[in-house]
């Protein structure tokens, strides 16, 4: 009845927050809404107020004995496992559809249908149709399924990288029922159980601590807070994800022990409501399936309008209704550019295993794009920003600050190690110290050991251990007498030593702990090896280094120590820690140590990238404001030079309000403030700082950030690693995991897994994804300008009669033979210029396909190539006795097939099969010739701006692509049997150079126009023809 | 929702926006501007193509082509001219085959008597098959060349003089065969009797091309019955002396030789396919050609 109570508090406690607003009985999507409002909204728990007695009251719990199995059972069988129900996966066939008829892939589906229909009417009408519609529908079926299928492995693959990384190791929990402890598993755990949990365990699902032995547990999943958290039985804070008495699922336990009672398991918890979150967001668009619905908008667009006409004049022509409808479907049909959808899939698959090999992992390809359109980057500090390792970062003796080096690599600068002080200090650090290192690590390098012991100590072990050399043989030099472990009370840590130098006392007593607690217990300090009394002077420097480190951000500790006189601690001393038969005050300072977690080293180098790349960058941190403001200037987030209102304010000397916040590019917001704001505040805040830090944030709020940014119409790339992050990964336009310390939810959530963590491999992508975006332009530019010379011939046999100048075949053959290798080999090209010095895209004005590219691709190249071809068209015609003149009108004549006398200018009289042969002939000479004028516009399209003579051909795949696209088109030209299997036909010589000189005025055109470009930018010039 | 509403008055703020004065999203200056610089560089291009194609014609013979290659070996093309190489009628029907002897009226229309007046514009080559005549070099140099003669009534009972429905009407049809024309084409008459069947070998002489007409499957032999040929010489053939052919330019009025096959006594009711074929030294035949030096006709005479 217990459980059922709580539940009832819960629901009872959710809806009373909202039930002002909010009518309960709405319809089912009103509610679902509800819910998911109410789980952005804080956490509602309030277990932790409860005594003992309460809790044993509300969940039938024996405080010492637990639950009875029999009503363990009953509890699991009504309230189901203790596990997360795993979000709902799309099932596979959900997926391969998606891959089927997704955007593009419907256009093609519609060209392959309208053949079949096309085809449907021929056959109606004629016995012996042309089976051309026929093959063309399949074909565009076929291209569909092939690409689809190839996208959907390439998912497949990157998905099953995601699988690696799921833990499959049950999880185990110590739980007491009747009295006695079991070993179960953690699914079995139910609400009400008494469990006992120890360090290195992982919470098995939300405890209520109701007793605890020094138990810390890492809460970093969850708030981002990398330092363990004291857990007790005390009641110390309003809000349950503060307050010391309650343990969360998928925590885990750092060290000591505790024992508490299940509150919530499974999907109820804190971390099962954060992942039920994730599931339930939508997920918008990514930026290149707008790109790529806007594109097909202007392709169908030409395609019906040409169409459309062509419909009309064929009618006008004298054409029947049945033959106007099949050009008309012909004409909408050739405007698909068949190649295009497999070119960009491959040319982002590309670019996804070149992210993998930089450490991006890309889960959906579009996203590859979508991180170059990011214009917001909103990153965790832990981890990424930083090394997620305490460090040393400062130290203060002699009445000096020393800087100790924080790089990953020990580059940095040292400091002196010769005064006696650095000495004394690095004594008391290594021996009042109880972190070791794990075994056998010797040939790791020492920063990458591992340790046991809370993070502080495992810096200063780490720092003395570089420093000085092996802190084992200092500490087995120097055995441990006794020793007093740190507590909240004491706010120090005291051990008794051995003293291995012989000229000073037999027995050392080193402490440390908080600096004003140290100071306060000392009367003398230790300046260059001498000890002198600690007067105001000396107070005074030791408070102003103490400010400024804290100011730093940094976690400050002190360290003292008093050699204990002989004659008072003769040999064999007992040393009684709970009557404290020695002295604890009155001792000799030594200094201060001063810890951080570092940024990494390639960190202010991305910022800055990012910076001149026009991309915010916000930090989004669960870490105290001072920290996080530490590190946002360490990295660059806060600029040098920027202030923060606060900042204004300390300089100028007023009280905060009376600064303009307009003043303040920077800002540090902290996570409680945001909590009050409404979204037009938040808005505000966003629009008019440049550089925020976000501090002390819950993961809720994380999703609200991103929110606010996507108002103002960022494109937002968030980072995450713990489950907390999960929704805001989700919601963001790219959301990105971490590999190394990401949890597998949030793996779950992102669209992009950095396999390194590092903040830097991020603007890799983001350069990756810019480069991509110009490629992809490029690319099609390419693909559409074949599109115009494959679409005029077909013009011209309805309206001029000529016979045809290029069939189906001959234009599958460019689309899906010649111009697939040179389009996919402007994936590899170099960016024209730095990509990461300009602004990121406006997703609203710059399209991947505007009207320019059309214009140029269209109206321009297209023509001129189309021109060339038909040229050698006519050349070939002429050479076999059919000159302009005589072709014009010709067609009934061509077409009729019992027509086997055809007069051409010359009076020579032609068979039905020989002049379809000459017409196969112009075909496949058309065919080349475009193939021809496509070297020159590949190597136009390398480049928008620049020359071609400045980006050079170091492009070996695009070499290749000429070379290949060249010997494709010879190849179906020569190899003997294409007669009868494609109907090409062998060339002259001669026929192959018509095309030439149009290739040269491609060429010559292009350059004049980007010299116009590059001249005088900004001019008529580039604001129609640059796309 | 709001974003769809958004997008509906884009569409139509896209198509005229009264604000911007922008129809279609540019203004009517940049309009101008953008229609000019199209009217211009398709001038220009026009010119080019227009440039690039009287560079064509310019270089290229006005009396040969400069490849022959796809044209020759000739074809072997007939009237009437066939639907998909059927032909059938009723012979009591006239309306059934008035089609066909309108065709056979306005092929040989030109090969009428008055027509071949001129003695400037034709010769008289003989009426047996001669060696080919040669009329001088291919060009204008010494002025249009002449042709010989060809008279219609050397098709005898095809010829159309007597019977004005070339043997339709009594189920006796005829065919007009004819070499297809090449510029400077020389045919030769076969060497050996090989690859001749022996009903034709009697038609072998030195300068004639013979044409022969069988069924096409051994079991409809006997149903073809008797086929007559005429041309020169009434013997089914194409004489060498009207070879050869100088082009359009220097011999407009040129006359083909024609040879007339009638099979008199077709199996009435039965679809019988009949295969003519030319023979030559360099006449060849093709699979996907069924025109090339031979033809297929399948003929149906019905009864009322």
């Amino acid at each position: 009845m217990g459980n059922r109570e709580g539940r009832d508090q819960y629901e009872l406690d959710a809806t009373s927050e909202h039930g002002g607003k909010k009518n309960d009985k709405k319809g089912k999507k009103g509610k679902k809404d509800r819910n998911l409002d109410e789980l952005k909204k804080e956490v509602d728990l309030d277990d932790h107020k409860l005594t003992l007695d309460e809790l044993h009251q509300k969940y039938g719990t024996d405080l010492s004995r637990g639950l009875t199995v029999a009503r363990a059972a009953e509890i699991l069988l009504c309230d189901g496992p203790n596990c997360l129900t795993p979000p709902p996966t799309t099932p596979e066939w959900v997926k391969f559809c998606k891959q089927m008829f997704g955007g593009f892939c419907m256009l093609l589906w519609i060209g392959s249908i309208l053949c079949f229909f096309a085809y449907g009417i021929q056959a109606a009408v004629d016995d012996e149709p042309v089976a051309d519609n026929l093959y063309l529908g399949i074909v565009l079926a076929a291209v569909v399924i092939i690409t689809g299928c190839f996208s959907y492995y390439q998912e497949a693959k990157s998905s099953k990288i995601m699988e690696s990384f799921k833990n499959m190791v049950p999880q185990q929990a110590l739980v007491i029922r009747d009295g006695e402890k079991n070993s179960i598993n953690a699914e079995e755990v139910v609400v009400g159980d008494l469990v006992e949990v120890k360090g290195g365990d992982r919470i098995p699902a939300d405890l209520r601590i109701i007793s605890s032995n020094g138990c810390k547990v890492d809460n970093s999943s969850l708030t981002g807070e990398s330092e363990p958290q004291t857990r007790t039985p005390e009641f110390s804070n309003e809000n349950p994800l503060e307050t010391r008495n309650i343990a969360f699922y998928s925590t885990s336990c750092v060290e000591g022990t505790a024992c508490g009672i299940v509150i919530k398991t499974g999907d109820h918890t804190v971390m099962g409501r954060i992942a039920t979150l994730a599931s339930g967001l939508e997920v918008g668009q990514t930026p290149l399936s707008i790109e790529i619905e806007h594109f097909i908008h202007i392709i169908t667009g030409v395609a019906v309008f040409l169409g459309v006409s062509f419909f009309i004049l064929s009618l006008i022509l004298g054409y029947s209704w049945l033959e106007a409808i099949v050009f008309l479907i012909g004409i909408i049909v050739a405007n698909v550019p068949e190649g295009l959808l497999a070119t960009v899939t491959v040319c982002l698959t590309l670019t996804a295993k070149r992210m993998a090999h930089k450490n991006c992992l890309v889960k959906n390809l579009e996203a590859v794009e979508t991180l170059g359109s990011t214009s917001t980057i909103c990153s965790d500090k832990t981890g990424t920003l930083t090394q997620n390792r305490m460090t040393v970062a400062h130290m203060w003796f002699d009445n000096q600050i020393h800087e100790a080096d924080t790089t990953e690599n020990q580059s940095g600068a040292t400091f002196d190690k010769s005064s006696s002080t650095w000495a004394a200090l690095a004594r008391v650090a290594g021996l009042c110290n109880r972190a070791v290192f794990q075994a056998a690590q010797e040939s790791v390098p020492i920063l990458k050991r591992g340790v046991a012991g809370d993070a502080s100590e495992s810096a200063l072990l780490k720092c003395i251990e570089l420093c000085c050399g092996s802190v084992t043989a200092m500490r087995d030099k120097n055995p441990k007498i006794e020793e007093i472990p740190f507590n909240s009370t004491n706010k120090y840590q005291l051990s008794i030593h051995r003293n291995a130098n012989p000229s000073e006392s037999r027995y050392l007593l080193v402490m440390k702990g908080a600096p004003e607690r140290i100071l306060d217990r000392c009367n003398t300090i230790l300046i260059q090896g001498k000890e002198q009394p600690l007067d105001d002077e000396m107070k005074d420097a030791f408070q102003n280094a103490y400010l400024e480190l804290g100011g730093l951000g940094e976690r400050v500790l002190g360290f003292c120590h008093m050699p204990l006189p002989d004659d008072q601690f003769p040999e064999g001393f007992k040393f009684d820690v709970d009557d404290l038969n020695f002295p604890t005050e009155k001792l000799c300072f030594v200094g201060l140590m001063a810890m951080i977690d570092p940024p990494r080293a390639a960190v202010p180098d991305a910022v800055s990238k990012c910076r001149s790349a026009g991309i915010k960058v916000i930090m989004v941190t669960g870490d105290h404001p001072i920290t996080a403001k530490a590190i946002a200037k360490g990295v660059g987030i806060i600029s040098e030079g920027n202030e923060t209102v606060e900042d204004i304010a300390a300089r100028l000397n007023i009280p905060v309000g009376e600064v303009n916040p307009r003043d303040a590019k920077a800002c540090v917001i902290h996570g409680g403030k945001l909590k009050d704001m409404t979204s037009d505040q938040l808005d505000d805040l966003l629009k008019h700082h440049t550089e925020i830090v976000f501090a002390r944030t819950s993961p809720q709020q994380k999703l609200i950030i991103v929110e606010g940014f996507q108002r103002q119409g960022a494109i937002v790339a968030v980072t995450g690693d713990g489950v907390n992050d999960s929704p805001a990964l989700k919601k963001a336009d790219i959301g990105v995991a971490m590999g190394i310390s990401g949890s597998d939810v949030s793996k779950q959530a992102a669209d992009m897994i950095l396999l390194d963590d590092n903040f830097a491999s991020i603007v890799t992508g983001v350069e990756e994804g810019r480069l991509i975006f110009d490629n992809l332009k490029k690319s099609i530019a390419y693909t559409l300008t074949s599109n115009i010379p494959e679409i005029t011939p077909f013009l011209f046999f309805i309206i001029a009669s000529i016979p045809l100048a290029l069939g189906t075949v001959t234009i599958l053959c460019i689309d899906l033979g010649t111009d697939m290798l040179p389009a996919i080999s402007l994936a590899y090209e170099g960016p024209e210029s730095d990509i990461m010095k300009r602004q990121p895209r406006n997703p609203k004005i710059d399209k991947l396909v505007n009207e320019r590219l059309i214009s140029m691709a269209y109206g321009q190249f297209g023509m001129i190539s189309a021109v060339g071809a038909f040229f050698t068209y006519f050349v070939i015609l002429a050479d076999n006795g059919f000159l302009p003149m005589r072709l014009l009108g010709i067609r009934i004549e061509w077409e009729d097939k019992s027509l086997n006398d055809l007069e051409d200018s010359y009076g020579q009289q032609w068979t039905y099969e020989q002049r379809k042969v000459i017409e196969f002939t112009c075909q496949t000479a058309f065919f080349i010739s475009v193939v021809i004028v496509q070297w020159a516009i590949l190597i136009i399209c390398k480049t928008r701006k620049n020359s071609v003579f400045q980006q050079g051909m170091k492009n070996n795949v695009l070499t290749l692509g000429l070379f290949e696209e060249t010997a494709l088109a010879a190849f179906l030209s020569y190899c003997p049997g294409m007669d009868v299997a494609l109907r090409m036909y062998p060339l002259k010589p001669t026929w192959w150079v018509c095309a030439l000189p149009f290739a040269v005025i491609v060429f010559i055109y292009d350059e004049i126009r980007k010299v116009i470009i590059r001249r005088s930018p900004g001019c008529w010039v580039e604001k129609e023809t640059y796309y | 929702m709001s974003r769809e509403k958004e997008s509906d008055g884009g569409w139509k703020k896209f198509v005229w926006d009264s604000e911007k004065k922008e129809f279609l999203g540019r203004t009517g200056s940049s309009w101008l501007k953008i229609l000019a610089f199209y009217v211009v560089f398709y001038g220009f291009l026009a010119g080019i193509f227009i440039g690039t194609i009287q560079v064509l014609l310019l270089t290229t013979s006005s009396y040969k082509p400069t490849y022959q290659d796809r044209v020759a070996p000739p074809g072997l093309s007939h009237t009437p001219k066939t639907l998909k190489t059927e032909i059938e009628f009723t012979h009591d029907d006239p309306k059934t085959y008035e089609e066909y002897i309108n065709a056979m009226d306005k092929f040989l229309l030109k090969y009428n008597q008055e027509n071949q007046k001129d003695g400037l514009l034709f010769d008289d080559c003989g009426s047996e098959p001669g060696t080919p005549i040669m009329r001088g070099s291919l060009d204008q140099s010494d002025g249009g060349k002449r042709v010989c003669r060809f008279h219609r009534d050397w098709l005898g009972n095809c010829s159309g003089l007597h019977d004005k429905t070339y043997g339709y009407s009594e189920g006796k049809p005829c065919f007009i065969v004819k070499i297809n024309r090449i510029v400077s084409y020389l045919p030769q008459p076969p060497q050996t009797n090989d690859s001749i069947p022996p009903e034709a070998h009697e038609k072998v002489q030195p300068n004639l091309i013979p044409i022969h007409c069988a069924a096409k499957k051994e079991e409809d032999k006997d149903k073809l019955g008797q086929v007559n040929y005429f041309g020169m010489g009434s013997n089914g053939g194409f004489p060498l002396q009207y070879y050869p052919y100088y082009g359009k330019l220097l011999q407009p009025q040129y006359l083909q030789p024609l040879v007339a096959v009638q099979f008199t006594n077709l199996t009435v009711g039965s679809e019988l396919r009949i295969e003519c074929k030319a023979y030559g030294e360099n006449i060849k035949y093709n699979d996907k050609d069924r025109y090339q030096g031979r033809f297929e006709v399948k003929i149906l005479v019905k009864v009322r």
